[in-house]
């Protein structure tokens, strides 16, 4: 890996960040090889397909798996008592 | 016996609208009160604030919060307050409220707070203006706090903050980042103070449960955390240790 993608996983989470039809400052980003992984959740499908545009016009060209997942809710479940 | 429903960092906006009501607009079966502890906006403008005042529109149970940074980041804090305050969320900052649930009465006193870390690794009020600055607004967020808690005279007291007072409720999340996650100082002020329970949101990576120094529970309820609309506590009848049969029975049916 060359010094530029080191570099690039702190753009990429610039961008994640800056970028309000995401705005999240917790996707985690590995590189291997040549690829970029977004790994994480996100709450909907609209933020998932952004990260992936986003992360293509940071690094056009540059191969991206998008590992996200939407964020699933279960139902609440019973009450902790606090002691 | 006092229910709390409450949840932080549902980072909600347009694309969000309608996932949450469906849970929300059941609470009352659940809980007395709904605390929400920040981050409620993704950005903080004032669409995805009347969005979300739309979705908790139809919570029929007293409602009290605190914003998180996300809830700044647009520069309209105001605004995220201002559409809360419409449909009936008590905002805090600084400050507390006092609620009556039927022969009881619940404190909550709420500041956002800051970061800058926990003993042994943490920031001070040394060298930059820069630095400073951002060490006295944890310091003022906890003197806040603790000022609010104190002037509480009832059954039970909740401390509500959107960053961590403890380290214990990080754990998961990078140790690089705690610093920007939460302040020993809340902690100390919840202690100084007294409190029945602490709850906190902001690390979505974290550990739901936690305690101060001084033994106050803590409680991380960010929604990536809890992966449910909302997490469930019930504090005892007196507030301290007993709970009748009665009220544990209750409880443990509750969330049925």
């Amino acid at each position: 890996m060359d010094l530029e993608y080191q570099y690039l996983v702190a753009r990429l989470q610039e961008a994640f960040a800056r970028d309000e039809r995401l705005s999240s400052l917790d996707i985690k980003v590995v590189l291997t090889g040549n690829r970029i992984h977004l790994i994480g959740e996100v709450p909907t499908e609209l933020r998932r397909a952004a990260a992936d545009e986003i992360a293509h016009g940071i690094a056009p060209g540059v191969p991206v798996r998008n590992e996200l997942r939407v964020l699933a809710l279960d139902e609440a479940h019973g009450p902790e008592d606090i002691g | 016996m006092i229910r709390i429903a409450a949840v932080g960092d549902v980072h909600f906006a347009e694309d969000t609208e309608g996932q949450l009501a469906p849970y929300w607009s059941r609470l009352a079966d659940h809980a007395d009160v709904f605390l929400l502890v920040g981050d409620l906006t993704n950005i903080g403008s004032p669409a995805q604030a009347r969005a979300l005042a739309k979705e908790l529109s139809v919570v029929e149970i007293p409602m009290v919060a605190v914003l998180g940074n996300h809830d700044y980041h647009a520069d309209d804090p105001g605004a995220v307050r201002s559409a809360l305050e419409d449909v009936g969320v008590i905002v805090l900052e600084g400050s507390a409220v006092t609620l009556r649930v039927g022969e009881r009465t619940l404190g909550i006193a709420g500041v956002k707070g800051f970061g800058g870390g926990f003993p042994g690794a943490c920031g001070h009020a040394f060298g930059e203006p820069e630095m400073k600055a951002f060490m006295r607004l944890t310091e003022r967020s906890a003197t806040q706090l603790e000022r609010a808690l104190g002037e509480l005279a009832v059954d039970y007291r909740v401390a509500l903050t959107h960053y961590a007072p403890v380290k214990d409720t990080l754990a998961g999340e990078r140790l690089e980042i705690f610093p920007f996650l939460g302040a020993f100082q809340l902690a100390e002020a919840i202690d100084r103070a007294g409190a029945d329970l602490a709850i906190h949101g902001h690390a979505h990576h974290g550990t739901e449960r936690g305690m101060t120094p001084r033994g106050v529970p803590v409680r991380n309820v960010a929604m990536p955390l809890l992966r449910r609309p909302y997490g469930l506590y019930c504090l005892d009848a007196s507030g301290r240790h007993a709970m009748d049969t009665e009220a544990r029975e209750t409880c443990a049916t509750m969330g049925e």
